[in-house]
């Protein structure tokens, strides 16, 4: 039987691993706390982030506790470090799923970064969306920024390899 | 490429919808006394209108399930509704 690991590229180091060009730059960020959030959004954040900020498509959202806000009833909890939050229902009316390595979360900068987002995605980030969810090379992704020209982009790990190797071979 | 709007994140690339069923096509109930007949046209027969139709879409990245209404013809979109309880 033909060893099928070889059919499929390496996934690369990510520790290690980063993208380096005029105009662009891309690096792995690691050891985040993401939790996923289903149920009533607001007794969710009054809940488990006081006060913390909301980020949709594209927004420019500062801190280190946030929701990225996925649908009406989800969202991505997201702080510098992992919590410990259990798992399972919580009667305020909301379900929580600890992600921490569920989804990998890349930063992507640069003066290019626009150019590389625009092959990616076909929404309008100028008009914005209450959901950070987007169709991102043909994959789903949430999108956001943290800076005017720095964007984050968090995917279920299990297309990590696929995007990041589609980010290496961009021109841009 | 076509926008389509979903009721809660608004203009989206229609590759990012899918389509679910006409609107109105309502399960018989109860089970136990539907004919064959009228299970088979709940699932298998559609109206397929040539104009304005109305249907259900899903949009895949937020999961939302919403009423759009279309022109099947000249594929112009009327508008879209949310089918969440008090808002349809």
């Amino acid at each position: 039987m033909a060893e099928r690991e070889q059919f499929w590229s390496a996934p690369p180091e990510w520790e290690t691993a980063e993208i380096t060009r005029a105009g662009f730059s891309a690096r792995p960020v690691l050891g985040l706390g993401q939790v996923l959030v289903s149920g009533q959004f607001d007794a969710a954040r009054e809940t488990l982030a006081p006060g913390a900020p909301e980020a949709g498509l594209w927004s420019v959202i500062e801190g280190d506790r946030y929701l990225v806000r996925i649908a009406r009833d989800r969202a991505l909890l997201v702080t510098s470090q992992p919590l410990a939050i259990q798992s399972g229902w919580h009667a305020q009316g909301f379900a929580t799923s600890p992600a921490d390595d569920g989804w990998s979360v890349f930063e992507l900068g640069g003066e290019g970064l626009r150019d590389v987002i625009a092959e990616a995605v076909s929404a309008d980030l100028d008009r914005g969306s209450p959901s950070a969810a987007v169709q991102f090379a043909g994959t789903t992704a949430l999108l956001y920024r943290t800076a005017e020209n720095r964007a984050r982009l968090h995917l279920e790990r299990a297309v990590a390899a696929y995007v990041w190797q589609w980010l290496e071979t961009r021109k841009g | 490429m076509q926008l389509f709007s979903c009721p809660f994140c608004g203009p989206r690339d229609e590759t990012e919808f899918h389509f679910g069923a006409e609107a109105g096509n309502v399960r018989p109930e109860p089970a136990a006394s539907t004919s064959a007949e009228a299970w088979a046209d709940y699932l298998h027969f559609e109206t397929n209108p040539k104009g304005p139709s109305r249907e259900i879409w899903v949009h895949t990245t937020c999961g939302e399930f919403f009423l759009m209404e279309r022109d099947t013809v000249t594929h112009e979109v009327k508008g879209s509704q949310s089918l969440r309880r008090g808002e349809a």
